[in-house]
């Protein structure tokens, strides 16, 4: 058991911790969750690895936001609202472009979004449908949505000649 | 067929239909021009979405990093970012056996540290009781002798003539100390520790051991070795007699043992060449050290007693001020010189002298040493030391001036002119001494 999470860690952590980054936006956020996503792997060792770390981690990230809510910090919103503003560690422009990514990942809703980045992290429907309590069949529109609204809220923003046409 | 919906178009790009449903969109998209170019589009919102996705790379180093694109040069007006601690690899703070292996490493790892820090210790403490003054070994001997690496004498020659079994105890404890310098200073200085202890030593079972070999060969036996041997054996005695253990010892051959105690201990010739060469290094360091006083002493005088006078410009680099070179123990001046010489000093018509001054009378052959003798010192144009003598004569005191030489009177004064330059050039110079 104790070889197989090991194993989950090195296969998935850099997965998980990418997912949480472009769910949060915050990379150190993202490193924490996702470590308390395999503490508790390990206190509850999963069937299905993959999605159950998944669910648990974006699990985590609603609860976290929920808290920071209530304590009226709004750290998520504030970061996923607030127009790039560069941080001082890292690159300007792949800051810059993943910011406005991120601000069109915010107009979406939460089951669009997950969706969306478990398909980025290489995700099949079944696992996606697993992961976020849906049908199968319902992924497919599901993503249908969050992709084009994406697309569209990222044009919005000004960044629409980027788009290849 | 109704048109194809969204979701539909989504889940064929991505792969997600089976093979009949795949059959029936092909054949819906080859009837339906509308759901073609909707698809063309669907294609391209998926293309655009994942690449929107995909351009959200972790910013830091990490595990994640490794699938970001190429650095890029930091920003101009931005230093760049020194490592934090989150730009480690991360921790999976994790209870299970892997755990237990590296705190089953780092036991080890520690026993090995506190077994290091255990033997420096203990080699301090014996290497500081062997240079502790009050040692018997050191104590009769002088520090020149004890500053070269000579080791004490545990081991005479006459010991390698002693029965067997004492050599082969002897030998287990000075096996290994031929290995390296550091074990061998180990060893050496247990020995010498060990010496003082076997005169109180209480029984052992180094000395139940030692029973079975002779007792006066036991007795010139470091307690030291005695115990080593025993400790070698000590499993052994247990369940085997005694004597058995003294023949396993005695198993080590004898040429060996005289072999490592000669190569280890240094023959009386060497020790006393020893001491000899450390004497003579250090009356050496003793003679230079004395010379480099004095010229320092020497040097620090002229500018010292200077009295009025100044030093010639190009004496300056010479490596022998002018005084020293012409021999003067104190620089004066005219009047000082005229009042020793008791009437004018003498002088050579026509050259400036660089300086005047009193030098031993021994100097002057047949010169009174009651009296002092003044020396004006000059330098010809090429260099060259001239110097005029000078000395008031007492009485009686003839000066023996034989036509032509260089030592001549005027008045009661004695005069000698001597210099680098030939004769002949002096008595020129002589000629208009006035």
């Amino acid at each position: 058991m104790t070889a197989d999470l090991t194993q989950l860690f090195e296969q998935y952590y850099g997965s998980l911790v990418r997912m949480l980054y472009r769910r949060t936006g915050d990379r150190d956020r993202a490193e924490d969750l996702a470590q308390e996503t395999f503490a508790r792997a390990v206190a509850a060792p999963p069937n299905n690895p993959r999605p159950w770390l998944f669910a648990v981690a974006l699990n985590l990230v609603r609860e976290d936001g929920r808290r920071n809510l209530r304590q009226g910090r709004r750290l998520e919103l504030l970061r996923a609202d607030a127009p790039p503003a560069p941080g001082p560690e890292e690159d300007f422009d792949r800051n810059e472009a993943s910011a406005a990514v991120r601000a069109a990942l915010a107009t979406l809703n939460e089951r669009d979004r997950e969706a969306l980045l478990l398909k980025a992290e290489g995700f099949n429907y079944q696992e996606i449908a697993a992961t976020l309590g849906l049908s199968k069949g319902a992924v497919g529109t599901t993503l249908a949505r969050a992709r084009r609204r994406l697309v569209e809220a990222y044009r919005t923003e000004g960044r629409g000649k980027h788009v290849a046409s | 067929m109704s048109h194809l919906d969204e979701g539909t178009l989504h889940a064929l790009l991505d792969g997600e239909l089976d093979l009949a449903e795949v059959r029936e969109v092909q054949k819906h998209l080859g009837s339906c021009v509308a759901c073609g170019s909707r698809l063309q589009e669907v294609k391209q919102v998926l293309a655009e979405a994942d690449r929107l996705v995909g351009a959200m790379e972790v910013p830091a180093a990490g595990p994640v990093r490794r699938q970001a694109e190429p650095p890029r040069s930091p920003p101009p007006f931005r230093p760049t970012r020194e490592p934090e601690v989150w730009d480690e690899p991360p921790v999976l703070l994790v209870p299970d056996p892997i755990d237990a292996n590296s705190r089953r490493k780092r036991w080890m790892r520690g026993l090995r540290w506190a077994a290091a820090i255990l033997i420096v210790v203990t080699g301090t403490k014996l290497a500081g009781n062997v240079l502790r003054p009050s040692h018997p070994v050191l104590s009769e001997r002088d520090l020149t002798s004890a500053t070269p690496a000579v080791p004490p004498t545990v081991v005479s020659p006459e010991e390698t003539r002693r029965p067997e079994s004492t050599l082969a105890t002897r030998n287990k404890a000075a096996r290994p100390v031929a290995r390296s310098p550091v074990q061998r200073a180990e060893a050496r200085a247990a020995q010498v520790v060990e010496e003082p202890a076997a005169d109180t030593g209480e029984p052992s079972v180094g000395q139940r051991l030692a029973d079975s070999v002779p007792a006066a060969a036991l007795d010139s036996v470091p307690e030291g070795a005695q115990q080593l041997a025993a400790d070698t054996y000590a499993t052994d005695s247990v369940s085997q007699p005694v004597g058995l253990a003294a023949e396993a010892a005695r198993d080590t051959t004898t040429t060996e043992a005289a072999r490592d105690a000669n190569a280890e201990q240094p023959s009386e010739a060497d020790l006393l060449a020893t001491r000899r060469a450390a004497a003579a290094a250090l009356e050496e360091l003793d003679r230079q050290r004395r010379r480099e006083r004095a010229n320092a002493a020497t040097a620090a005088l002229p500018p010292a007693t200077r009295p009025d006078v100044a030093a010639p410009a190009d004496a300056a680099p010479r490596p022998l001020t002018l005084e020293q070179r012409a021999q003067i123990y104190l620089r004066i001046g005219l009047d000082e010189a005229v009042k020793h010489l008791g009437g004018p000093v003498h002088v050579i018509e026509g050259m400036t002298p660089e300086l005047i001054g009193l030098t031993r009378a021994q100097l002057i052959p047949g010169s009174s040493s009651n009296r002092p003798v003044v020396r004006v010192v000059y330098l010809d144009t090429r260099g060259r030391l001239i110097l005029l003598d000078q000395q008031r004569m007492v009485g009686d005191q003839a000066p023996s001036s034989p036509a032509g030489s260089l030592r001549w009177s005027i008045g009661d004064v004695m005069l000698y002119l001597r210099g680098e330059p030939s004769p002949e050039v002096l008595r020129s110079l002589q000629a208009r001494v006035r």
